[in-house]
């Protein structure tokens, strides 16, 4: 009987280790999914007294040529600063309406917001290439200018941004366009937006590996053909340097605010370096923020996430203008 | 130590070792996802 007992207990005791370590092992994984340490930064509590959207203005024809125009209330301004934020998603995917937090808390910082889309390359767009999304872009920007003054502001300066795909696009506009942009630029700021396209960066495609594939893969962003014997020589550069963004770098480029994750895969790291050098050796004065334990979502580094928001409200204000 | 104070420490333990896991398991997913590595950064 005594033995029984024992037995008894020892298997409640299994099933308490058991239930114990099921329950445990779930609130665990259940708080780190759900716990934002960044949720505050940038969160606003957005009504009338902060902005209003205008949303799917076009500026061009193509189905996706759209931008959603975010104003701030306080119309009273002589001029506001412009800044545009460019959605991520390979440049296949991703929607303007993916970055409605970050345009919120620009607006409540009162500059005017504008999130473009661009037509993605897709079966239905087999045309479409880093070059067109680039110059689609370009197009845009006279037209938020313009929609901007009808609504009754005037922008006098602006910045543009994005993430991943929207940064590159944003890089792109920064130092090969601001020259002619009908806003003068006055920084940039980007997250995991590749900036180089050289095959040897792109390891983890395998394409430092296989020419072929990287002929194919940049031929088809650049939208110019590229052949394996181009790779290494200088029609090489010529043929990737409209969609290559540190390429256009010189002494008058704009202020500049990076991040990158040192495990990327989908913008490969190895790519950031050309886009450092050049702003080193060119002099632009910027920020690098190296996430070391991260990958393309910059994930494990929460510390160094605010970080980029702490420099980044340093950089509105200091090339923007505090609003 | 007592029986029930072996048991206490073997549940304590227990406890510990599953909130490490949950962490990681979500960490990992994540890093799957997101294009990172595991063991590439902080463990936890």
């Amino acid at each position: 009987m005594k033995n029984e007992g024992k037995g008894r207990k020892k298997v409640m005791w299994g099933f308490i280790y058991v239930g114990a370590f099921i329950l445990v092992f779930a609130a665990s994984a259940i708080i780190k999914m759900t716990y934002n340490p960044l949720s505050g930064e940038m969160q606003v509590h957005w009504n009338d007294t902060v902005g209003h959207v205008y949303s799917d203005m076009a500026y061009d024809d193509k189905e996706q040529n759209k931008f959603d125009l975010y104003v701030p209330a306080d119309n009273t301004k002589k001029n506001y600063g412009l800044v545009v934020y460019l959605h991520a998603g390979g440049f296949s995917t991703g929607d303007k309406s993916d970055d409605a937090n970050m345009l919120k808390w620009l607006t409540s910082k009162g500059y005017v917001a504008a999130g473009i889309n661009y037509t993605l390359r897709n079966e239905n767009n087999p045309e479409a290439s880093v070059y067109t999304m680039s110059q689609e872009i370009k197009k845009s920007i006279p037209v938020v200018k313009a929609e901007a003054e009808k609504l009754g502001y005037n922008l006098d300066r602006m910045a543009i941004s994005g993430g991943s795909a929207g940064g590159t696009l944003a890089l792109l506009y920064a130092y090969r366009d601001a020259d002619t942009s009908p806003i003068p630029v006055k920084m940039v700021f980007e997250m995991v937006g590749p900036p180089s396209f050289y095959p040897e960066d792109w390891v983890t495609y395998g394409l430092d590996q296989n020419p072929e594939a990287a002929a194919n893969l940049f031929s088809v962003m650049s939208g110019n053909t590229i052949t394996t014997d181009m790779i290494g020589t200088a029609s090489y550069d010529e043929a990737i340097k409209d969609i290559s963004p540190f390429m256009w770098i010189d002494n008058n480029s704009v202020p500049t605010l990076a991040a990158y994750g040192k495990y990327d895969k989908v913008a490969p790291f190895g790519t950031v370096k050309h886009l450092i050098n050049a702003l080193e050796k060119n002099n632009v004065p910027h920020d690098y923020i190296e996430f070391p334990h991260s990958g393309h979502g910059l994930q494990n580094d929460n510390k160094l996430y605010l970080k980029y928001i702490e420099k980044l409200n340093e950089y509105l204000e200091r090339y923007m203008g505090r609003e | 130590m007592t029986l029930s104070q072996k048991r206490m420490v073997i549940l304590i333990l227990v406890i510990i070792v599953a909130a490490v896991l949950g962490r990681l398991a979500v960490r990992a997913f994540m890093n799957f996802m997101l294009g990172g590595t595991l063991f590439g950064g902080n463990f936890l």
